[in-house]
Formats: C-alpha cells, sequence, structure tokens
C-alpha cells in the first residue's frame, strides 16, 4: 500500500515538474512565437489562422504551407498578417514554400535584431519529451508537452509521429526539445493524442536554400517541388518489388513499399449473394496540401474480382458496367485547377498475359503547373463468361513520361492465374 | 341541269352530298326545304338556288346572317354559280358542283398497302408484341442487381407494353377525331414492329461500342439509325391514319423527329454541368460472346494514351486565354 502511495506521488511530481519546465520555455520563447493569419481583402476579416515562430535575427518567420496557401494561390485576394505575444499587428511577405513538406518562410519587418528559435542540427532520440507551442482555436498561445516516438512508417515524405495532442490552429507552430531547439514543426493530428510533425531538417533545408538563392515566383517554386516529387515516388514505386497476390483467380500487383497500404474486403460470409466479390485496394497514405480544394501527390490501385454461377453471363456484365460509371479521381480538384478528362479506351491483351481487358485511360492537365497531370486507368477482364477482373489506378500530379510507364508495368502485371 | 350540293365542314370535309335535277334548289332550317341544314344560325328559307336556262343562280332569301361565296363579305344576290363555289350559311359550308366536275386520277391499290396490312395479321400483331413484352422483360430483369423472380417481372412488363402501346392508341384516337379511319389495330402491328426493330438496333449500337476503340472516328454514323427508325415509324403512323401528301407527311414526320430528339437533346445540354470533375468514357461491357473486334497490345494502348496529355494541354492553355 505504501508503495503504489509512492508511486502515485511520484508520477504526481514529474507531471508538475513537466508543467513547470513548460511555462518557463513559454515565458523564453513567446515573443518570437506569433498566430499567423490570413486577412480576406475585400471583408477585412482574417478567413484562416495558424502559428508561426521567426528563425533568424532578421525577421524570417517559419510556418506551414497550408496555413498561408489561400495568398500562395490569390496574392490578390489576401494579405498575411502576424500578431505577437503583446498583440501587435503587422502584414508579412511571402518569401519561400516546400508545398511537399507543407513549410513557408514568411518575412517581417523589424527595427533591430530580434530573438529567434534556433533550429536542432541532431534528430531527437525516441521517447524525448518535446513541447509543441502554438495557438489552437484561437485561444492564445499554448504549450502541449509530448514524446517524440520516431518517423512515421508509413510516410513516403517524412512525418514525425508525436505523441501530445495537435490541434488545428497549431499548425506551423514548432516543436521544441528541452534545449528549446526546433526539431520539428505541427502539421497535422489524427486525434486521440496522435500529432505529426514536419522535420526540422526539412525546414533546415528550405532556409538555407532560401538564402543561397530566393526564388523568383512561387508558383514556379511550387511546380519544380511538384514535378520533383513525383518524379522520386514514381521511380521508387517502379524500382521497388511488385509482387503478385491472388485475387479469385486472377493475379494482381501490390507494391512492397511501407507507404504503399492495402486492404481487402470481401462478401464471402453471404452465401446467398448472386455474385461473390473480392475487393483489394493499396493506396498512398498521404497527399500534397496545395489548397483546401485542390490536393495532389495521391496514389490509389484497387482490384475487384467478381465471380457468379448463379446469373446468366449477360446480366453479370451488365452489373459489372455499372460499377464502370461510378469511377472517379483520386483527389479533389476544381475547376480553377485542372482541365476535364480526357479519355481513351479500347481493348487489349497484353502479349506477356493472358487476360483480355476493355481498358480505359483518362488524363486531365493542371492549369497552372504545367506538365503535371491526374491520371486514371481502368479495365475489367472480358474473357470469361462467369468471372471477371478489375484493375484500377488513380495517380495524381504526374509527369507523362513517369505515368505511361507506370500505366505499362500496371497493365503487364495485372493477368490470370 | 343537274347539280351536286355538298354539305360540308370548315376543314372542306364531306359531311353530305345529295344530287338534284329540279330546276329550283332551297336551303334552310325549315323542314320543306330540299336541303335541310340543322345550324341554329341558318334562317328557315335562307338560300335558293335558281336554273334560268342557261346559268344556276344563288339568291340569299333575306336571312339574319347572310350567305357568302368564300373568300368575299358580300352576300349573295343573283350570283352566277360556277362549280366549286362554296358559300358559307350560318356557320355552316356548302358547295356547288356540276357533273362535269373534274375528279383526280384514280389511285392504285399499291403492293405497299398490303404489307402494311400484314403488320395487323393477327399471328404477325401477337408475334411483335409478344417479342415486345419479352425483349423488355429481359431488360428489366437485367438492370435488377436481385434475383427477379417470373411473377415479379411479369407486372413492369405488362406495363411496359401497356405503356408503349399508348402511342398507336393515340394516333388512331387523333385520326378518329379528324374523321378518318382510325385502324387501330394497324396502328399497333406498325408501330410494334418499329419499337422491335429500335430494340434491335440499340443491342446492335451496344456491340458496336463494346467492340470499338475510341479511335474509331464513324461511331456517330450509329445515331442515325435510330433517327432513321423513328422517322419510319412516324412516316407510316402518318400514311395509315390521316390522307396526306407524300410531302406533306415528310415534313411532319421531319417534324415529330426534331421535336423529340432536338428536344431530348437541348433537355441533355442543359443539364450538363459546367465543368465535370468525372472522366466521361464509354462504359459499354457484354459477355465475350460479344467480342468480334481483335485487342491491341499494351504499347498500342500507352501510344494512344499518350497523345491525349497533348490535348488535355491544349485545353489547360485555351482556360488560361479565356
Amino acid at each position: 500500500m505504501k508503495s503504489i502511495f509512492a508511486l502515485l506521488l511520484m508520477c504526481f511530481s514529474t507531471l508538475s515538474f513537466a508543467v513547470e519546465q513548460a511555462e518557463e520555455i513559454f515565458k523564453q520563447l513567446a515573443p518570437s512565437l506569433y498566430q499567423i493569419r490570413l486577412i480576406d481583402k475585400a471583408s477585412g476579416e482574417k478567413s484562416s489562422i495558424g502559428s508561426g515562430f521567426q528563425i533568424s535575427s532578421d525577421g524570417l518567420i517559419a510556418t506551414n504551407y497550408h496555413v498561408i496557401s489561400g495568398f500562395a494561390r490569390h496574392p490578390h485576394k489576401y494579405t498575411i498578417e502576424y500578431l505577437d505575444n503583446k498583440g501587435n499587428k503587422a502584414e508579412l511577405t511571402l518569401k519561400s514554400v516546400d508545398v511537399i513538406n507543407d513549410l513557408a518562410i514568411v518575412q517581417r519587418e523589424v527595427p533591430n535584431e530580434m530573438a529567434f528559435f534556433e533550429i536542432a542540427q541532431q534528430p531527437p532520440t525516441k521517447g524525448e519529451e518535446l513541447y509543441s507551442l502554438g495557438n489552437p482555436h484561437d485561444l492564445g498561445m499554448i504549450v502541449v508537452p509530448g514524446t517524440y516516438n520516431g518517423l512515421k512508417n508509413e510516410s513516403f515524405n517524412d512525418r514525425i509521429h508525436f505523441t501530445g495532442s495537435v490541434n488545428s490552429g497549431m499548425s506551423g507552430g514548432p516543436v521544441v526539445n528541452k534545449a528549446t531547439q526546433v526539431v520539428g514543426i505541427n502539421v497535422a493530428t489524427s486525434g486521440n493524442q496522435i500529432g505529426f510533425l514536419v522535420p526540422h531538417d526539412k525546414l533546415l533545408a528550405l532556409y538555407q536554400q532560401y538564402q543561397e538563392s530566393p526564388p523568383t515566383s512561387i508558383e514556379q517554386q511550387m511546380a519544380a517541388q511538384l514535378m520533383q516529387n513525383q518524379e522520386k515516388l514514381i521511380t521508387t514505386i517502379m524500382n521497388s518489388d511488385w509482387q503478385l497476390k491472388q485475387l479469385g483467380r486472377g493475379l494482381i500487383p501490390t507494391i512492397d513499399v511501407p507507404f504503399v497500404r492495402c486492404w481487402g474486403e470481401s462478401n464471402s460470409d453471404k452465401a446467398d449473394a448472386q455474385i461473390m466479390a473480392a475487393v483489394a485496394n493499396c493506396d498512398l497514405d498521404e497527399n500534397t496540401y496545395i489548397s483546401a480544394d485542390f490536393f495532389t501527390g495521391s496514389l490509389e490501385m484497387e482490384y475487384r474480382y467478381m465471380e457468379s454461377d448463379k446469373i446468366g453471363s449477360t446480366k453479370f456484365y451488365h452489373i459489372f458496367e455499372r460499377q464502370l460509371n461510378q469511377v472517379a479521381p483520386g483527389n479533389l480538384a476544381g475547376k480553377d485547377d485542372v482541365t476535364e478528362y480526357q479519355c481513351h479506351h479500347d481493348l487489349v491483351m497484353p502479349q506477356t498475359s493472358n487476360i483480355n481487358n476493355k481498358a480505359v485511360f483518362c488524363t486531365r492537365a493542371y492549369k497552372d503547373f504545367p506538365e503535371l497531370y491526374d491520371v486514371l486507368y481502368i479495365a475489367i477482364s472480358i474473357d470469361h463468361e462467369q468471372y471477371a477482373l478489375l484493375s484500377h489506378f488513380t495517380i495524381a500530379g504526374v509527369a507523362q513520361e513517369t505515368s505511361l510507364a507506370f500505366l505499362a508495368k500496371f497493365m503487364e502485371s495485372v493477368s490470370w492465374k | 341541269m343537274e347539280i351536286i350540293i355538298e354539305e360540308i365542314s370548315h376543314g372542306h370535309k364531306l359531311l353530305s352530298r345529295q344530287k338534284f335535277a329540279s330546276n329550283t334548289i332551297t336551303i334552310g332550317r325549315g323542314y320543306d326545304n330540299d336541303i335541310i341544314v340543322s345550324d341554329p344560325h341558318v334562317c328557315p328559307e335562307h338560300l335558293q338556288l335558281q336554273f334560268n336556262g342557261e346559268h344556276w343562280l344563288v339568291n340569299d332569301q333575306g336571312s339574319i346572317n347572310g350567305s357568302f361565296l368564300e373568300g368575299s363579305k358580300e352576300n349573295v344576290i343573283q350570283h352566277k354559280v360556277s362549280s366549286g363555289d362554296i358559300i358559307s350559311i350560318g356557320k355552316s359550308q356548302v358547295r356547288f358542283v356540276f357533273p362535269s366536275h373534274p375528279v383526280a386520277e384514280s389511285i392504285a391499290i399499291s403492293p405497299f398497302e398490303s404489307l402494311i396490312n400484314l403488320a395487323r395479321h393477327p399471328v404477325v400483331l401477337a408475334l411483335s408484341m409478344t417479342l415486345f413484352a419479352f425483349i423488355g422483360g429481359w431488360i428489366i430483369n437485367l438492370n435488377n442487381a436481385n434475383e427477379v423472380s417470373l411473377t415479379q417481372m411479369l407486372v413492369p412488363t405488362i406495363g411496359l407494353t401497356l405503356g408503349f402501346a399508348l402511342w398507336p392508341a393515340g394516333i388512331a384516337l387523333v385520326s378518329h377525331l379528324t374523321k378518318h379511319d382510325a385502324r387501330f389495330w394497324t396502328q399497333m402491328g406498325i408501330s410494334f414492329i418499329f419499337f422491335n426493330l429500335m430494340w434491335l438496333s440499340d443491342i446492335f449500337e451496344n456491340i458496336v461500342h463494346f467492340n470499338t476503340s475510341s479511335n474509331f472516328s464513324m461511331l456517330w454514323l450509329l445515331t442515325i439509325i435510330p433517327l432513321l427508325l423513328a422517322f419510319g415509324l412516324f412516316w407510316l403512323n402518318c400514311y395509315v391514319g390521316f390522307h396526306m401528301t407524300l410531302r406533306r407527311r415528310n415534313v411532319v414526320a421531319s417534324c415529330l423527329i426534331l421535336l423529340l430528339f432536338g428536344g431530348s437533346f437541348i433537355i441533355q445540354m442543359s443539364k450538363q454541368p459546367d465543368f465535370n470533375p468525372r472522366p466521361q468514357f464509354d462504359t459499354t461491357i457484354m459477355s465475350p460472346a460479344f467480342i468480334f473486334a481483335p485487342s491491341s497490345n499494351v504499347e498500342t494502348f500507352v501510344n494512344d494514351a499518350s497523345k491525349l496529355f497533348d490535348k488535355a494541354t491544349e485545353s489547360a492553355k485555351e482556360d488560361s486565354k479565356e
């Protein structure tokens, strides 16, 4: 009994110690911490808020790209403003972005040199206590203690897994270690004490690149980053191991990399179903935010096997045909961002395999980022009376070369067992 | 001299016809007249015709509403009748014709007519309606993802058949109302034969869509088939139901086509959203039994697909110009 009491006491004391330490950190760093607001020029009101922190003595402030994305996409509609811990407001200028890692650098005017956050040189160690700073729900600056849990396994572009409650308004706020060095930037949450951070080295790289050669145009910078990222992603996927898995009587490719995750479902428990169906789909567990209604960088593959000995061949394919009508793009994009889809369809039988498909390929172009496209492919096998295999993929934000290389490899990988 | 007097409707349709050999003929509502007209706007003694040995003269008998030669507003007094004259009395019309009046050339009964009559033969009619119901039921079954029992299918199938029977019934009613021969069963026979042909053309169209790639540029030809079939149906509906000249029949059938297809085209266009985020492509999938075309290989497909990128880039450029 005594020991339990002692244990409880110990827990309590470490907790209060952590709170004290958090307060200390907050006091020290508060002047270099900002609320970043996007002000809609027409209404004069703020349209979104986030956090930011100063990273140089001459007034460079780091934040998330998605906090200022409205300005990056429509510079005439918005202005960016900061609000410091004393309640001062002034306008900011956008200097550089990293759309892939969701980072942006903005600048305020400073009369004389100011204190700033130092960026860490080393990544934290697993289990290390970290402090996330930010401004959730417009309630004022707060400190949230949490733990470093290493890099997120399933992510293509590195993200830190942080155990602590990162809220939406804390986006762009720094996460510091006990030495008050920035080890990450708040970027996302999946609720329940799971937060994600952009690692410090991404910010360091962006900062150094900015000092060497500041970008001439934010739009061109974004286009180049998107182009480079898709190249890296598709090359990695093409060079990875494509494992053939069995789905019904078909063989389907899945990609053996941690950042592409697969799920499956079937109706084999329903004995009276007219059609036996099994579905497998794999997707990239992340995408790139460009604006609230425009996402890119996603990849998904879906396979659907259907078999029936209860209904006639004509009805079977008629039901399958309806699934073709449900095809939708994998990413959200609107009229201002992309063109309408252009499609091509044909009967295709790969020379290397034994499957005859009706195949459709569609693409739409990005209006602001030249030579980037969304692509979509769907094929249904049409060579057996009572069973068929649907294979489908969508990739958002790819170049022509890479997407066609992927298309060829994908088509040649799907076959009958 | 003999004279023929016809009572006609406003549309110049014949209501009754009489031939007279006497030299004086009276027309009016009174029962002592030679021609008794029951129109309340006609006076008991309204019109009188008299042969003076050389000509027929027509006289209004001082009626309340007068008598007028067609196209004129002057009351008829001592008017010299020529063959084919039409005179309005009250709200009725009479036409005077002499025995020497020329008639149109006789029309031979064409073998076409007997072909049309074949459509109303009970066996043919029953066959085409059964075929229609059968295909209808089959399509209802296809569109239903669940298992459909025969009794479940019966009601919608009968409903569909009756619904389609409304068209020939409607035409027959209109021709009956316009004082033509209704010929209901002929209309039914013809219409159901054409409904079946339309369904067959639909299936044919699906097969072509299924077998061709988007490289096939003659696909628009397929849209002509239903147009031609519908034209044929409307043309025959007119031929059977109404006496009209060939030119008029063509015009009526063309107008119906324009109304039907043009209307549905406009409705479709008005529903088209400003921007469609979903891809649009030919989705026709059929059972392997309907494949007649050879398949392409991956290389050809990828090659064709690569052309889409230029098209998309082009449309992006066009949009940014606007």
